[in-house]
């Protein structure tokens, strides 16, 4: 089984498709496209919040606060409309980026006149940050006015906070530091972690299956003394390690580039969240990782060595991704806790006891029992696999 | 003694409309199962080499591939110095050497790589295995590409590489399938000379072959198969004295043709 082992991860190692999908593509094309996104949207932030706006004003006479508030010439460029324009079509054609109109009743006393609608017309769609910039003018009108009207009335500050809020729910959370964080990361943690374990294990799956089917190196190894049993766990081992490190891979990767990109900014947090969860806890991650890439492996083989070709392999694994993806899903959705039902759902299970690993908050006699019947159903897996390898209408299809 | 008595395989054709009308025709084919081979019977002495002729689609593939032990025979018997090579194949795998159709080694392991592999499969010490790798880079002019990584072989390299690695455990029996197909004058030649290495060592060979004058060469015994059936098992005077000593007549005449006019499509020369 070793011997197969070794062979099979020496010829891993030298193929460069797979070097690709699990060193190169977690360790530095992952991180690149996150990087450029990331650059992308601040570069258009910026933008969007630097850019002069073009803009119209429609009843200014009125708001004369606010006329004067928009004479920002960094900021904002005023430009006269005829009177026939259409908002949408001088928008549309980049004349301005948004038309303000005050309505005639617009008044400081608003006692007497009352709540006056302004309307900000602009295209909303895409990176924008009108809205945002228009509203801190208003805003601060309004509350001038708000002030105003109070003073008017002889409303002392203790009283204006009673009357704009007369009853405040304060929140007193029970949950500490770790908790809340646990609720937020450890439900992500498992998605990243399956689908690139998943990922990585894909290629050499249809590789070591279908490939050595379709290049003829199958029937070569099927004829040495070697019982076929110890092929397929042989196989099997190879599809698991490369499954692990893809996601090992990535996960360092991903601690690496954010420590390398945040310039250490986020490291107080991180540590300080890491050293809340302890090492046994970590460990014990791992090990429910373990059963569910045994899981992954087996399937992956069986479905590999089911296939004529390595196309063919890709073509039935690609489906595996969605079944992987949905049970993940369930995990995260709200209500759906580690009790009852759910806790004999597999991959979901699983996903929910890491959650609860992370959190703090997990019954460990409840993780025996996840950890056992997931075991359970990898060794039913791999014990199909290996029962199907020994058929002949699938070796020789 | 190499001695196989009524070997019979068939497979179970998952839709047998979707084949196509040649094979919808051929008489093998019984309700969902196509009988590849339906009696097969003959023997090879210590120190012979019988050559397996047979059209396409004979079933000579499937024959060599129950030898082999790679498939399970539905019923018949092989018998390697009176061992039942079916009730132990892991023990059977370690007599027998088997170059496939395929030349099948791995592309991103060099040659050497590939044989000390299966070396290993088969016990061989490190010492051991790497005298018998320069004993058989010696006889298969291995030597200048050895180290090479073997997707970057020539056709000829490669199943020069390929029999190395089938023999690399000296095996009781030697089984090649069409060793020469698709090699050049030069190539052919050295696994030729090997295979009368081998029988001048007292390896017995089997071999399947389209060339006639390989057999001619070669053999001493010849089994034709047509339609999973051995048509012919005899010594190679009693082949050629089958049709006056054209080699490739005697070949129509065991699978009950017509010798054709022209030369035939199946075989190639003429001994």
């Amino acid at each position: 089984m070793w011997l197969v082992f070794s062979k099979e991860l020496k010829e891993l190692l030298r193929d460069r498709k797979t070097l690709f999908f699990m060193i190169a593509l977690p360790l530095l094309i992952f991180p690149l496209i996150f990087g450029i996104a990331g650059f992308v949207g601040k570069q258009a932030i910026d933008k969007a919040q630097t850019k002069v706006l073009k803009y119209a004003l429609v009843g200014g006479q009125y708001a004369p606060e606010i006329e004067n508030a928009l004479r920002q010439p960094d900021k904002f460029k005023r430009i006269e409309l005829q009177s026939s324009s259409e908002y949408k079509s001088v928008i549309r054609d980049g004349k301005v980026d948004f038309v303000l109109v005050i309505p005639s009743h617009y008044s400081k006393d608003v006692l007497r006149d009352g709540q006056a609608t302004i309307q900000l017309h602009f295209n909303d769609a895409g990176v924008n940050l009108v809205y945002r910039r228009v509203n801190k003018i208003v805003r601060e009108q309004s509350d001038r006015f708000k002030q105003m009207a109070f003073a008017t009335l002889g409303v002392t500050d203790e009283q204006q906070k009673a009357l704009l809020k007369p009853i405040q729910l304060e929140k007193v959370n029970t949950a500490d530091n770790r908790e809340n964080w646990g609720e937020k990361i450890g439900g992500i943690l498992p998605y990243i972690l399956f689908i690139i374990c998943l990922q990585g294990a894909m290629m050499p799956a249809a590789d070591i299956g279908a490939g050595e089917k379709e290049r003829g190196t199958l029937e070569t190894l099927l004829i040495s003394p070697i019982d076929r049993n110890k092929i397929v766990f042989g196989k099997f081992l190879t599809i698991g390690f490369a499954g692990t490190m893809t996601a090992l891979i990535t996960v360092a990767s991903m601690a690496i580039w954010g420590f390398v990109l945040s310039q250490g900014m986020a490291v107080k947090f991180v540590v300080d969240f890491m050293a809340q969860i302890g090492g046994l806890d970590f460990v014990l991650i791992f090990l429910m990782l373990v059963p569910v890439i045994a899981i992954f492996a087996a399937v992956l083989l069986s479905i590999s060595i089911y296939a004529k070709s390595f196309k063919e392999a890709q073509s039935y694994m690609g489906p595996m991704m969605i079944l992987v993806i949905i049970p993940i899903m369930l995990s995260i959705l709200p209500g759906v806790e580690l009790k009852a039902g759910w806790a004999w759902v597999p991959i979901t299970n699983v996903s929910l006891a890491m959650k609860e690993l992370v959190k703090g908050t997990m019954d460990y006699f409840q993780l025996i029992a996840i950890f056992g019947s997931t075991l359970a159903i990898a060794i039913a897996c791999l014990s199909f696999c290996v029962f199907w390898f020994n058929k002949e209408k699938v070796l020789f299809r | 003694m190499i001695e196989i008595k009524q070997l019979a395989k068939k497979f179970k054709v998952e839709n047998p409309k979707k084949l196509s009308e040649q094979a919808q025709k051929d008489p093998r084919l019984k309700g969902r199962f196509f009988h590849s081979v339906k009696d097969v019977s003959f023997t090879c002495q210590t120190g012979q080499v019988l050559g397996l002729l047979g059209p396409n689609g004979a079933g000579k593939t499937t024959t060599l591939r129950m030898l082999s032990t790679a498939l399970t025979p539905d019923s018949g018997s092989v018998l390697i110095d009176s061992q039942d090579v079916l009730s132990n194949p892991v023990l059977a795998r370690k007599t027998i050497g088997f170059l496939s159709g395929t030349t099948g080694l791995y592309g991103r392991l060099t040659g050497r790589e590939n044989i000390q592999y299966f070396a290993q499969l088969h016990g061989m010490s490190k010492h051991n295995t790497s005298t018998r790798i320069q004993e058989l880079a010696d006889l298969l002019e291995l030597h200048s590409f050895l180290d090479r990584r073997s997707d970057t072989y020539s056709t000829g390299m490669k199943q020069k590489t390929a029999i190395a690695r089938a023999v690399i455990h000296s095996p009781k029996l030697v089984i090649l399938d069409e060793p020469t197909s698709g090699l050049d004058i030069m190539a052919a030649q050295t696994v030729l000379d090997f295979i009368r290495g081998l029988k001048e060592r007292g390896t017995p060979v089997i071999f399947s072959t389209h060339h006639l004058e390989e057999v001619n060469e070669l053999c001493e015994r010849v089994v034709v198969i047509d339609q999973g059936v051995s048509q012919f098992d005899g010594t190679l005077d009693d082949f050629k004295g089958l049709a006056n000593g054209s080699l490739s007549r005697a070949f129509l005449t065991a699978i009950q043709q017509q010798p054709a006019s022209q030369h035939d499509s199946h075989t190639q020369g003429e001994g």
